[in-house]
């Protein structure tokens, strides 16, 4: 497995697109030097790839960077996916091209749907706090206005609602997916990682969305039982990391 | 391969997409044509096959497969022809984080100018009520707002003023890129350039004063090539409206600042 290339990630606590990479890491047994930033503090603007156009333009805002060969690599679920290309173990994909295009629709909704909502909310019931004097450093003009409304405490009504009802939409779906599935897409799978790294704290958020679904809740617990999961969790340098979030990916504003 | 089916619109945007991949990789597919401008996307026999009511939707055999930018993934791995994703893990990183970087931040932006300025008014003119009953149908809320700020001229300037922001520093990043690379993502031809040209293609009619053979050579030398393949060449010809004919201003073979005047 693991290759001879120079590979660094920079991580934040492991919750939202930092819990995603780190699992699939683990679970890869891809070996790499492990570097916690504080992404919340907007760390990731002062590392020497910060100015790479797939650093500072990523559309996940605030997320990990895995450098390999002195090229910065975001967007968790390609991460993940570059993990599994390069690395050992079970894979994190299905081999059956119908299977792989299931699981990337569904990381392709998580991410556009999901992720934007959970990033709100979190961040509104935590909100980072940005270095001064590394807001000037960020390269993407929108995510730099998005540290500026969160950190004056703008939060709209209106993205506050549709932020809930994305998260109650996601896990009606995950809950109707896993009718007779132990995983989303019956192997386990980035799209288990994925969905859970957004969900996790929206149970303590939106607690209405996760009332009686069982099936998600036995679900989350298989995944917090894993192996590779659990050393992702261990990392936490905080008592709760779900409680830990930096702007996320924007709200859509074009439908 | 009788057992293809592709509801599409033009060769455009999300539409484009799969229907370029399906003729590089030399798939035959049947072609049924949806036609957005006459809210087909949102009436029952469609939403039956898509309930998002979002085009495309590709059927293989008795599967459906809807994101345009997954199916072109699937279409790679599914048929033989030529590879659309390389082998080397960190250029299909490279190309995915391209097409999400376009898909979710610099087509959204294209689309609002494109929906304000082609899309809005060809279906304007329409019987006021049929379009109320249009908008009703639409079942993601989001495209609801997009659809009555296109038909109504609903648009704000702020928005507006963003989404031109967000075209200019997309398209210094494409030019950046492919002065690079030969192609967008990797040495060769994949299906970033593909879901690339499909955002595009019209650039130096669009935008001419941000694009052209003297601001953006490697953008012009990226989309001329495209155009010239086969495939590509086959694939515009499937275009009804004029929005997409405008592809054919990529014969000329400069296309200078004067242009823009």
């Amino acid at each position: 497995m693991s290759t001879s290339m120079s590979m660094t990630l920079y991580h934040g606590e492991p919750n939202g697109p930092s819990f995603t990479v780190l699992a699939a890491l683990f679970e890869k047994g891809v070996r790499a030097e492990l570097v916690r930033i504080d992404l919340a503090a907007g760390a990731r603007h002062e590392l020497p790839c910060a100015q790479q156009s797939a650093v500072a333009m990523s559309v996940e805002g605030e997320g990990p960077v895995l450098v390999v060969d002195g090229e910065g690599m975001t967007d968790s679920v390609f991460i993940a996916c570059y993990l599994d290309d390069v690395g050992g173990g079970a894979p994190l994909r299905p081999s059956d091209p119908y299977r792989r295009w299931e699981t990337m629709a569904w990381c392709r909704q998580t991410i556009e749907r999901t992720a934007p909502a959970a990033a709100f909310l979190g961040c509104r019931a935590h909100p980072p706090k940005a270095d001064p004097r590394l807001l000037g450093k960020i390269g993407s003009a929108d995510l730099r206005w998005r540290w500026e409304m969160m950190g004056a405490g703008v939060f709209a009504d209106e993205q506050l609602a549709d932020s809930r009802s994305k998260i109650a939409a996601a896990v009606e779906k995950n809950e109707a997916r896993l009718d007779g599935r132990s995983w989303l897409m019956g192997e386990f799978t980035i799209a288990d990682l994925e969905s859970y790294a957004w969900l996790a704290a929206m149970v303590r958020l939106v607690p209405d969305a996760f009332a009686g679904q069982v099936r998600t809740a036995a679900w989350m617990e298989r995944i917090k039982g894993r192996a590779a999961v659990r050393k992702a969790l261990s990392l936490a340098t905080v008592a709760d990391p779900t409680a830990y979030w930096a702007p996320g990916p924007e709200i859509n504003r074009w439908g | 391969m009788g057992d293809v089916t592709l509801y599409h619109w033009e060769p455009n945007a999300n539409s484009g997409k799969p229907m370029l991949a399906l003729m590089e990789k030399g798939v035959a597919f049947c072609s049924h044509y949806v036609d957005l401008l006459n809210f087909d996307q949102h009436k029952p026999d469609y939403l039956a096959i898509n309930p998002q009511g979002t085009i495309p939707v590709m059927k293989h055999g008795n599967l459906v497969l809807t994101e345009s930018t997954a199916i072109m993934e699937y279409v790679d791995e599914a048929f033989p022809g030529p590879k659309l994703m390389p082998d080397d893990p960190r250029d299909r990183w490279r190309i995915r984080w391209w097409m999400k970087f376009m898909d979710q931040w610099l087509a959204p932006s294209f689309s609002m100018i494109g929906w304000s300025i082609f899309v809005g008014p060809a279906v304007r003119s329409k019987d006021p009520e049929e379009l109320r009953a249009a908008i009703e149908r639409i079942p993601l809320p989001e495209r609801r707002v997009a659809w009555r700020k296109a038909i109504y001229g609903l648009f704000g300037d702020d928005e507006m003023k963003e989404s031109q922001r967000r075209v200019a520093v997309g398209i210094g990043m494409l030019e950046k890129a492919l002065s690079d690379r030969a192609w967008l993502a990797s040495d060769r031809y994949s299906l970033a350039d593909v879901n690339g040209f499909n955002l595009a293609y019209a650039l130096p009619l669009s935008q001419p004063s941000l694009s052209n053979d003297e601001l953006t050579p490697n953008i012009m030398r990226w989309l001329r090539s495209i155009y010239a393949r086969p495939a590509t060449k086959t694939c515009w010809a499937m275009g009804r409206t004029a929005m997409v004919k405008r592809a054919a201003i990529l014969e000329q073979p400069h296309i200078g600042r004067e242009h823009a005047s």
